[in-house]
């Protein structure tokens, strides 16, 4: 079944990749990844004293050789990293040519194959959440309901197609509320990981505490902003009575080819707070135009900044 | 503060069409977008920055910019120091005689020559001046030297055709005398050319530019009217009436005669082209009382296809005669119609009794107050000097006036004369060569025909035209005639009417049936109206007494409405029509035409390229 989302050959140079976490993992599954617990590996860690019930085929009898004491080798538990992906499915991400939310499904199914590769537990973790039941065609709820719920929990490459399939199947719509999201994200999650945020942050009421949240929590905070193309640069002029899509908001406005690069400064001052509120806190930021190239911004973006390797 | 044109502060209005510009609510394009974070954002640091900017080019700073500088220029008032070219005089006579209200051009004359004169008026250059005259009856300045277009405009919106005559050299003659020692100076003549001859500005030089206004001749018109005692019959009206046809082409029509507004007779007329046909009416009049004539003819002039006249029945004439005894000249009086003979010797008081009294050869002790025909009476008062001459040749007589109407003096013979010389009240009517013998005029409001010679000292008696004399006498002295002479005046005349008693006021009700109160002073003697432009009965109450009078065309020279190439000024100068047109076309409408076009621009400007 092919890949609606990944191209073959980018799949392939994907598989090469890790993803790399400063933090040691502290899920319980075992996983690949180094952590701070002990147990069965090929990676020594450390030694102590016999007592009473340990397994006896963990004891270092070349030491009791020497010293006639019972010592026991300890080994380095390997465990999965969680990885947790924050999907902005929202109104405004349905805008752009390309769709902005397309693109961000796009990186996270990148993200998610990197880290099913590694044998991490992947979660997305679109918002807004979905309506009740009844306000919808309960075709399409049952079954975005299915795609969320099995987005929920992935591991282990051959889920991966399945993993694709669930994220095609997603769709964007509503009101969302960043800080919220990631807030109740940062609280649920049992064991912190890696926290993937796609979003085009584009909320009236901020990003700063959704975040703060995540880092406090001890995640280690990606963040990949995406914004469409007209977002950046405008190309309708004249009067226009902009209406926001998600809460309904008018705003008037006058513009003209001249106020361009007012408006661009705007966009860019935008970003760069962004940016600057991510650094200090360790937040790898990352942002995106809907139509860059999705190659440029796996291959060289995240892996310049060591999200993977 | 004064205004040289505060006609200008009508484009105040632009201001308000401005702010209702800048009011039109711009319609705005709906779209719907992600999200208006970053608009809001926009916005906010776009507003919120610093109240001065950087200087962009900007072609709507630029355009206004140009605005307020040409207006900062215009309110400067520049100006270029050059010699001062001496200001040129116009003088505009508009023609308001009858003859301007053919409808031949429409409207009709008089509006198309105000329509030109105003052309003129707003071609008008700089410092130069212009005067409105008004030539009707009488000539009116309208608006004198002035170069301020409004008043020259309103001047000539004042101006009115009547229905009276042209006097066309009182106009000229002031002009003449306002053009004089003008360099550059020309008189703008908006006529018809149905004017008398100007014989008397024949070599004067006068700068005249005779603007022709109408195109063709069709009219037909009455041009003269009497009413008089049948001679065959005297108890019958003889209404005589000349009907002429003006146009290039033979004319049929009707004339109607009603008497107080009752139809009398209706009689079909064909008259040849610029022929004249005389009519007379044989009717009877059993009151005093208006004849109307009215031709039925449609023609391009209609104030002259009627007319009217006041009709007063004859009544006796009372005579008295003073003589020491002429038996021929006391059968002449008693051969005229009407009169009622006294003779006698003397005469000791002032005769009020009688309509006229007649003085052969005797002085009376007291003067008599009504009118007279004297006989060889030596009256100090009348002449300066008086002189006997003997047997003077009769050389020249003025058949002209009524008292010689079909009166010849062929063969008359005098054996001797008093001869004065002809006083101002009088004219002389019979001429010898060395004095007048026959003088006849009006002293104060008494009519006196004297005569210098005893008629039995001629051979006078024996000839025909004696008896028609002494009928002439008796027509023009008979004060009843003479009042009705009065009641029929030509349009434009003043009608006077002597008082016998001190009035304060009178009323007149015009044709059209206004009413004027006119004021009088109580010692005044007479009675004067002026404001007869318009042709029809017009009532006059005064005191007591109740009259009509009528005020008619009757000018063949008006009614002869051919639009003339020329004028002819006496026998050899001649004016032609002229084909100027408005010399200086201004071209501030142009301007201002550009500075809405400018204006309008930056609008759209504004418009299509945003805030």
């Amino acid at each position: 079944m092919a890949n609606p989302l990944l191209s073959p050959s980018l799949l392939r140079t994907l598989e090469q990749f890790q993803l790399l976490a400063s933090r040691r993992a502290r899920s319980s599954a075992r996983g690949e990844r180094r952590s701070r617990a002990r147990g069965q590996s090929v990676e020594f860690a450390d030694y102590r004293n016999y007592v009473h019930g340990d397994d006896f085929r963990y004891l270092d009898w070349n030491l009791y050789g020497r010293l006639e004491r019972l010592f026991l080798k300890l080994y380095e538990e390997e465990r999965e990293l969680p990885v947790r992906i924050f999907l902005d499915a929202s109104e405004s991400m349905t805008f752009g040519e390309p769709v902005k939310f397309d693109f961000a499904r796009q990186v996270a199914a990148a993200i998610g194959y990197v880290g099913l590769c590694g044998f991490d537990r992947v979660s997305v973790i679109p918002f807004p959440a979905l309506p009740p039941n009844g306000q919808t065609d309960p075709a399409a709820w049952i079954l975005q309901s299915a795609a969320r719920g099995a987005l929920r929990a992935v591991r282990g490459r051959k889920s991966a197609m399945q993993f694709f399939q669930n994220l095609a199947a997603l769709t964007a719509g509503g009101q969302a509320d960043l800080n919220e999201t990631l807030r109740r994200g940062a609280l649920e999650a049992r064991h912190t990981g890696l926290a993937v945020v796609l979003s085009d942050f584009l909320d009236p009421a901020g990003y700063e505490a959704g975040l703060t949240a995540l880092v406090g929590r001890g995640f280690q905070v990606d963040v990949v902003q995406i914004l469409a193309p007209e977002e950046l640069t405008p190309t309708t002029y004249g009067d226009l009575q902009l209406v926001d899509s998600e809460n309904g908001a008018v705003q008037e406005v006058t513009f003209g080819r001249f106020r361009l690069k007012a408006y661009q400064q705007t966009v860019q001052n935008f970003i760069q707070r962004l940016k600057e509120y991510c650094q200090p806190r360790g937040i790898n930021f990352f942002t995106a135009a809907s139509n860059t190239s999705l190659e440029d911004l796996l291959l060289r973006q995240l892996r310049k900044a060591e999200v993977w390797a | 503060m004064n205004f040289l044109a505060p006609a200008a502060l009508v484009f105040a209005v632009t201001i308000p069409v401005v702010i209702v510009f800048y009011l039109l609510k711009r319609k705005r394009v709906v779209k719907l977008v992600s999200s208006t974070l970053l608009w809001q954002k926009f916005l906010a640091e776009t507003q919120a920055s610093s109240p001065f900017q950087k200087l962009r080019r900007n072609w709507l700073l630029l355009l206004q910019i140009l605005l307020l500088a040409l207006a900062t220029f215009a309110l400067a008032r520049p100006y270029f120091a050059a010699k001062i070219k001496p200001a040129h005089l116009r003088v505009v006579i508009l023609d308001a005689s009858a003859s301007m209200q053919s409808t031949d051009v429409s409207p009709s004359r008089f509006e198309s020559a105000r329509a030109e004169a105003l052309k003129w008026v707003d071609s008008l250059a700089g410092r130069d001046q212009m005067v409105i005259l008004q030539a009707g009856a009488y000539t009116e300045v309208k608006q004198s030297a002035t170069s301020e277009k409004a008043a020259l405009r309103r001047a000539l919106q004042s101006c009115a055709a009547s229905d009276g005559p042209t006097r066309l050299v009182p106009a000229l003659r002031m002009a003449e005398s306002l053009v004089r020692d003008q360099p550059g100076a020309e008189i703008h003549l908006f006529t018809d050319g149905a004017v008398p001859e100007l014989r008397e500005f024949e070599n004067k030089a006068l700068p005249l530019v005779f603007h022709r206004i109408g195109v063709r001749a069709n009219n037909v018109g009455l041009t003269a009217l009497d009413a008089r005692a049948n001679p065959e019959d005297a108890r019958q009206r003889a209404v005589y009436v000349n009907v002429a046809n003006f146009s290039s082409n033979q004319v049929e029509t009707e004339l109607e005669l009603r008497l107080d507004g009752r139809l009398l007779e209706t009689r079909p007329l064909r008259i040849g082209a610029m022929e004249i046909s005389p009519q007379v009416f044989i009717t009877t009049q059993p009151r005093d009382g208006i004849f109307n004539l009215r031709l039925s003819a449609r023609d391009d002039l209609a104030c002259d296809n009627e007319a009217s006249l006041v009709s007063l029945l004859p009544r006796p004439v009372k005579v008295l005669l003073v003589s020491k005894g002429n038996r021929l000249l006391e059968r002449a009086l008693r051969a005229a119609p009407l009169v009622q003979l006294s003779v006698a010797q003397s005469l000791t008081d002032p005769a009020a009794g009688f309509d006229f009294v007649v003085l052969d050869g005797v002085v009376p002790a007291v003067w008599p107050r009504g009118n007279l025909l004297a006989f060889r009476v030596p009256n100090t008062n009348w002449f300066e000097s008086l002189s006997q001459i003997q047997a003077p040749a009769i050389v020249d007589w003025k058949s002209t006036h009524p008292l010689l109407r079909y009166v010849g003096f062929d063969n008359v013979q005098v054996v001797e004369s008093l001869t004065a010389k002809t006083p101002s009240w009088a004219s002389s009517l019979v001429d010898s060569p060395q004095a007048p013998l026959i003088l006849a005029g009006e002293l104060g409001r008494q009519r006196i025909a004297w005569v210098g010679f005893d008629p039995l000292d001629s051979n006078w008696p024996l000839r025909i035209s004696f008896p028609i004399f002494i009928a002439n006498a008796v027509e023009w002295l008979n004060p009843a005639n003479v009042q009705g002479g009065q009641l029929l005046i030509k349009a434009g005349e003043a009608f006077r009417l002597p008082l016998l008693h001190p009035e304060t006021s009178a009323q007149v009700v015009l044709p059209d049936g206004k009413v004027r109160e006119v004021p009088l002073d109580a010692t005044a003697n007479e009675f004067v109206f002026g404001e007869t432009h318009r042709q029809g009965a017009y009532r006059l109450r005064i005191g007591t007494n109740e009259l009509v009078f009528c005020v008619n065309l009757l000018d063949a020279a008006e009614s002869d409405n051919r639009p003339r190439d020329e004028l002819r000024l006496g026998q050899f100068e001649r004016v032609t029509a002229t084909t100027l047109q408005r010399a200086n076309l201004e071209v501030w409408r142009s301007i201002l035409a550009l500075g809405l076009f400018v204006l309008l621009t930056e609008w759209w400007y504004y418009h299509r390229r945003t805030v």
